[in-house]
């Protein structure tokens, strides 16, 4: 992650302009009088430094002129500070009229809106996008696969079979030891162990039936899925001074001629660590697969039999693969692109792809390769046919219009049969250099690669399709597909009927834990490294549990029945192990059999507020020893209430040798930011910030500072609500939870996390509408994004108002 | 497995015989006259022993004559060198085949591990770098030896395993280096980026009209968007047709289609190796190879020879046993056909930008993990060179007196001009390299 975190900048800046993105704020209109005067006014002593139309002007005031303070406050504000040569030269109504003509005609937000009106624009897959459509591309025409079981309830971890001899390649049923669940394979079996005896399993150096000519030592087999959070790189670490073959993301058989994913005959005892690195897609479930062998070793020094599975997944340290990754079920494997894209744009602040580049474009050539190379090695078993089958060709040739018309995803034109199939089927030298082709072509193709193209498809295809992608970030899948067919995507009940459906999918949850990443901001926030004097205790391991404890907590919420939003920002408890439990004093989880599992725990009365105070977000917005209460303040403006801030333009380092000593940090903030430069942002900043001042820089609760009481209580200055009281946490989360700007963020942020668009572009009201039945649900969160997948999908097919939802079931 | 036509691919493509579009990652293909004479090393691997009678000739000196096994090579008798007397004196762990061949290349013993063979104790990978790696990484660090892959290895019939028996070449401690024993493998990673382009080129026609299809279909806003995509597919047609072609001096070798990776394959899998390898070279992808037939203790089953029992199993045989006797020199016969097939193709291929053939600035090592297969000594191993390049007098038998062959290694890399003081066990290297020139 090479993009600066504003945030993780040892920098404390005086922020002068605060802004919020597309925020509607109710005004007064000025009389046009006023407006035509204030324009003559802003010609003569404004517009040299802040350009003709506000757009500001270099080496003068560079930045534009947009935000969302009030008519009444710009006034007072201009008439105070401007123009900056002369403050205070501008009389009473020359100062009005000023505001009023900036005002309506660039600087409001609604003035915005109506400079640059949005429109849904041609956007290209994004990168998640890309590798969840191929993924599911590469499946679905393929042959049927086994049926998948993942049954929830069943305890976490893979299945293990125990032999008592070991033969390489060989398990004999007849020759198990034990048979079980293991939470996690980490295992050291030293001679005469507990283990060993527990297991049944024999010494290393003779049969287990004396005399036999038995091979000596012992083996085991792990079967199970494996499913990593976040997609990106995971490396995979088999620690083992024994022999192993195993799978990942592979099927299990070396008759099909599938590779093991590493392949450990000869043990290396000095060197144990095998690893192999594999991209992974977030949410999936991948089959893994493990056969092990301890056979007897040189003699006089043997190695003690050992294995240990760990993994470093994309944000985390090495470590043993957790219980909650592992479950027993089974999975196919997942064709995953490794191909490297360039980032998306996020500079809208979120992920969209709109724009096109000579590195994107090489990027779906290599990635069209990869994809090419991939079905044409394995073109027999996904066209179900065979190099000897007399209707090889057929077969294939039928496969490629399958290819191209998943791809598309809609039925192909006869003309595009023709040219993008038959025409290089035809020409190609052989046939598998033909369907190469026809992959290559139909990944080039912009009907593969923009998701929003008027084609020759039905509006119901064009409406499963766009569901899909919302909710999935993918194709549809058959049943949607179905439903399109037969013209089940018409109203408002049918299309939500589907989204409810796909939100039951696990695709759905990696895409939904993929934005509340996004706004909690976690994908920046990976600094959490402490002064080790001051917190010795304070370990990776510590850090790696809070990051999944985020994600559980988060979770929990959306997932469970209620999916109440309130819950995220006010719920006083959290998800421990008890290595987190110890650490920050709660109560120790009942129910948790391994380091890698979570149970809710109940903070304290009042110490607890949801997201707002979950230790690893105190503890990333926190400096190397103390609290920082302008990290957690800019956080807290910008995610939880909604308020987006710019840059500084001026920065000012945090020294802490500069203040008295026995100062608290909240008289330290003060002091710092209380110019009135500073003020413009950190009198919403501060108090913010200061609320959170009863957890250190780990995130334990604390009661003093500096040997002093906690002030945690200030008063918040809103423009929509005039001033509100805040004692802590809990106030902040209520206020956020009532707050229609604050509630208009994070769902214009869900929005555009889901369907890559501004919700302008669909209706000025979209967001003011979501949030009435946002609120008419009960804040619940799926109901929500079924809401905002189902009013996209339908956008210019169905002009029909958005339904109440009081008679529906949360999906 | 698809195979590429060549024929066909060039039919396509559109193109004469050598002029093929410039491959990225390739150094330079144009193969000026080099500033030295090049050097090539190739080790050629066969397994199980051999007949030391029909194999070692009796004479010693530059008047010898060639035994039944080597006759083969008889129009080379000139430019080889046998070398009766060096022995594998690598001890420690591990059974005799597995020394054989994972110490043969490295000189150095094998780690500890679990692989139990047929005699002594478990053993692992071996503890250091084979000679044929540690000649690639001399060439590779230095501007002007330097090409594509510095190193490839060839398999022939090497079963899909990994372990001490099936591999020779390391690129360092633990750390062996597999052979690619599928000719049609051997050839994507050779020329896979060529087919590639040529496939791209293909499928611009039919994408430039499903964009222009598209624009049609889109708001005068998103126009522009698209207009940009049209112009980077313009550009990727330009890079393709238009961007500076270089010659590969040669085109990929005919590979015939679909021959199976299977014990009756051998002898047309070899053939199409070596295609490959002699074709690399000229193109000059890599400047070392290795060519490994079977594996330690390999079972091949050599129908083709009329012969039904597995290799290793025969090469147990008593020497009394003469039925077995003549089926082993028979196949030691036959791998030495192969070693001819090789060094025909590089006598005939003109030495790019020099005087001579390939062959005579390439080295071929001929050799085999025991010396005897029914004795498992690793004594008197097998070691016979052939070519020029190395600055070594050829022509000649030699006989030396258990001369650990760690000393041939050490000749092998000062013939290739990096100096070496030891090579592998350094108390296997006292008396320095071994006198070739």
């Amino acid at each position: 992650m090479s993009r600066p975190s504003p945030l993780s900048l040892r920098t404390v800046a005086a922020l002068v302009t605060l802004a919020t993105a597309a925020a509607v704020v109710s005004c007064t209109v000025a009389p046009t009088v006023t407006i035509a005067t204030g324009k003559q006014i802003y010609g003569q002593k404004c517009a040299d430094c802040h350009g003709v139309r506000g757009e500001g002007v270099e080496n003068k005031y560079k930045e534009a002129l947009v935000g969302d303070w009030s008519l009444p406050r710009l006034v007072r504000y201009i008439e105070k500070n401007m123009p900056d040569d002369h403050p205070g030269t501008l009389a009473p109504r020359e100062s009005e009229a000023v505001a009023a003509y900036v005002f309506e005609s660039f600087y409001s937000p609604a003035a915005q809106a109506r400079l640059h009106p949005a429109r849904v624009e041609l956007a290209h897959l994004t990168n998640a996008q890309y590798a969840a459509t191929i993924a599911d591309l590469i499946r679905a025409v393929g042959p049927p696969t086994a049926a998948e079981s993942m049954t929830s309830d069943a305890p976490p971890g893979l299945t293990a079979a125990y032999f008592s001899v070991a033969q390489r390649g060989r398990f004999d049923a007849a020759k198990i030891a034990h048979r079980g669940t293991d939470a996690g394979v980490d295992f050291v079996f030293p001679e005469n162990g507990e283990l060993r005896a527990r297991l049944t399993l024999p010494p290393l150096d003779r049969p287990a039936t004396p005399n036999s000519r038995e091979p000596a030592g012992f083996s085991a087999q792990w079967r199970g899925t494996v499913i990593p959070e976040e997609t990106g790189d995971h490396e995979f670490v088999i620690r083992t001074p024994n022999s192993l073959r195993v799978w990942i993301n592979a099927e299990p058989d070396l008759r099909s001629g599938v590779e093991p994913t590493l392949d450990i005959n000869v043990s290396t005892p000095k060197n144990p660590d095998h690893r192999v690195t594999l991209r992974l897609l977030g949410g999936r479930a991948y089959p893994i697969a493990i056969d092990w062998w301890a056979l007897p070793e040189k003699t006089g020094s043997p190695a003690v039999p050992a294995i240990s599975l760990r993994w470093k997944p994309p944000h985390g340290s090495e470590r043993p693969i957790p219980s909650r990754n592992l479950s027993p079920g089974k999975a196919a494997p997942t064709f995953v692109v490794s191909t490297r894209f360039p980032a998306d744009d996020s500079s809208q602040g979120y992920e969209r792809s709109s724009s096109v580049s000579k590195a994107w474009d090489e990027a779906t050539t290599n990635a069209a390769f990869e994809v090419a190379n991939h079905v044409v090695k394995h073109l027999d078993r996904l066209a179900g046919t065979r190099p000897n089958d007399p209707a090889r060709t057929q077969k294939l040739a039928a496969f490629a219009e399958k290819f191209v018309g998943a791809a598309f995803r809609r039925p192909l034109t006869p003309e595009e049969t023709q040219r993008n199939i038959t025409t290089l089927m035809h020409t190609a030298p052989d046939v598998e250099t033909g369907v190469r082709r026809v992959v290559l072509l139909a990944l080039k193709s912009p009907h593969f690669l923009y998701t929003e193209i008027p084609a020759h498809e039905s509006e119901t295809t064009r409406t499963a399709t766009r569901l899909a992608f919302y909710l999935w970030d993918s194709a549809p899948d058959a049943e949607l597909a179905r439903a399109a067919k037969e013209g089940r995507l018409r109203t408002r009940e049918e299309v939500f009927t589907q989204a409810a459906r796909l939100l039951t999918d696990q695709r759905a949850r990696a895409k939904v834990r993929e934005f509340f990443q996004h706004w909690l901001q976690l994908r920046y926030l990976e600094d959490l490294g402490k002064d080790t004097k001051l917190f010795p205790d304070f370990t990776p391991d510590i850090i790696d549990d809070l990051r999944a404890s985020v994600g559980v907590f988060v979770d929990d919420v959306v997932w469970s029945e209620r999916s109440d939003f309130r819950d995220l920002l006010r719920g006083d408890y959290l998800f421990a192990n008890d290595r987190l439990a110890t650490f920050y004093g709660l109560p120790a989880p009942v129910g948790v059999a391994t380091s890698g599992e979570f149970a809710r725990v109940t903070a304290p009365a009042g110490q607890r507020s949801g997201v707002l105070t979950h230790p690893y977000l105190l503890a990333a917005l926190s400096y190397k020893a103390t609290s920082s209460p302008i990290h957690r303040g800019v956080f807290l403006t910008r995610s939880i209430v909604g308020r987006a801030l710019k840059p500084p333009p001026q920065a000012q380092t945090f020294d802490e040798t500069s203040f008295d000593h026995g100062m608290t940090m909240r008289e330290k903030v003060t002091k710092l930011t209380r110019s009135e430069n500073c003020q413009g942002c950190h009198a919403v900043i501060n108090p913010l910030g200061f609320s959170l001042e009863h957890f250190d820089a780990v995130g334990r609760y604390r009661t003093d500072d500096a040997g002093r009481p906690i002030d945690a209580a200030s008063d918040y200055g809103d423009e929509d609500h005039g001033t509100v009281r805040l004692s802590g946490p809990r106030d902040v989360a209520e206020f956020a939870i009532t707050s229609e700007r604050a509630n208009h963020a994070f769902i214009e942020a869900l929005f555009q996390h889901l369907v890559k668009q501004t919700p302008r572009a669909y209706g000025t009201d979209t967001v003011a509408q979501l949030r009435n039945s946002f609120i008419a649900s009960g804040y619940n969160v799926r109901t929500l994004i079924a809401d905002i997948a189902t009013l996209a999908a339908l956008h210019g097919t169905a002009p029909t108002p958005l339904a109440a939802h009081s008679t529906r079931h949360s999906p | 497995m698809t195979p590429l036509l060549r024929r066909e691919f060039l039919r396509q493509a559109g193109l004469s015989a050598a002029v093929l579009p410039f491959i990225s990652g390739l150094p330079s293909l144009a193969l000026a006259a080099p500033a030295r004479p090049r050097q090539r090393l190739i080790v050629v691997f066969s397994p199980n022993g051999t007949i030391p009678p029909a194999f070692w000739p009796d004479q010693v000196g530059r008047d010898f004559q060639l035994k039944e096994i080597l006759s083969p090579l008889a129009p080379y008798r000139d430019r080889m060198l046998t070398l009766h007397g060096l022995s594998n004196k690598v001890r420690g762990d591990g059974d005799g085949h597995m020394r054989g061949m994972s110490c043969l290349l490295t000189g150095i013993e094998l780690l500890p591990g679990n692989i139990m063979g047929g005699s002594g104790v478990p053993a692992g990978w071996a503890s250091g770098i084979s000679i044929d790696q540690e000649i690639k990484n001399y060439f590779q660090s230095r501007d002007l030896t330097r090409t594509r892959f510095g190193s490839l290895e060839f398999g022939v019939g090497v079963q899909d395993r990994a372990d001490p028996w099936t591999r020779m070449s390391y690129a360092g401690s633990g750390q062996p280096v597999a052979p690619i024993s599928d000719p049609y493998q051997m050839h994507e990673k050779l020329y896979g980026q060529m087919k590639d382009r040529e496939s791209l080129r293909s499928v611009l026609d039919p994408l430039k009209a499903d964009l222009a299809k598209v624009r049609s279909l889109i708001s005068a806003e998103d126009r522009r968007t698209l207009e940009q995509h049209e112009a980077l597919v313009r550009q990727l047609e330009r890079e393709i047709t238009q961007s500076p072609t270089q010659t590969l001096r040669v085109t990929p070798p005919d590979l015939e289609r679909g021959v199976a990776d299977q014990n009756d394959n051998v002898p047309r899998l070899s053939r199409m190796q070596i295609d490959l390898l002699v074709n690399s070279f000229v193109n000059d992808m890599a400047r070392v190879a290795t060519l490994q037939y079977t594996k330690s203790v390999g079972g091949a089953r050599m129908n083709w020879l009329d012969i039904t029992d597995g290799h290793h199993g025969l090469s147990h045989e008593p020497d009394t046993d003469e039925a077995a006797q003549k089926k082993l020199i028979k196949i030691n016969t036959w791998f030495a056909g192969e070693v001819r097939y090789l060094a025909d193709k590089l006598a005939a291929t003109p030495e790019p930008g020099a005087d001579g053939s390939m062959l005579d600035h390439t080295l071929i090592v001929w050799t085999n993990e025991l010396g005897k297969g029914n004795s498992h000594t690793l004594d008197n191993i097998p070691f016979v060179l052939l070519g020029g390049g190395f600055g070594f007098e050829m022509g000649r038998a030699l006989k030396f007196d258990k001369v650990p062959h760690n000393r041939l290694h050490l000749a092998l890399a000062h013939g290739a001009g990096h100096r070496l003081e030891s090579f592998g066990k350094t108390e296997l290297c006292s008396g320095g390299l071994l006198p070739l020139t």
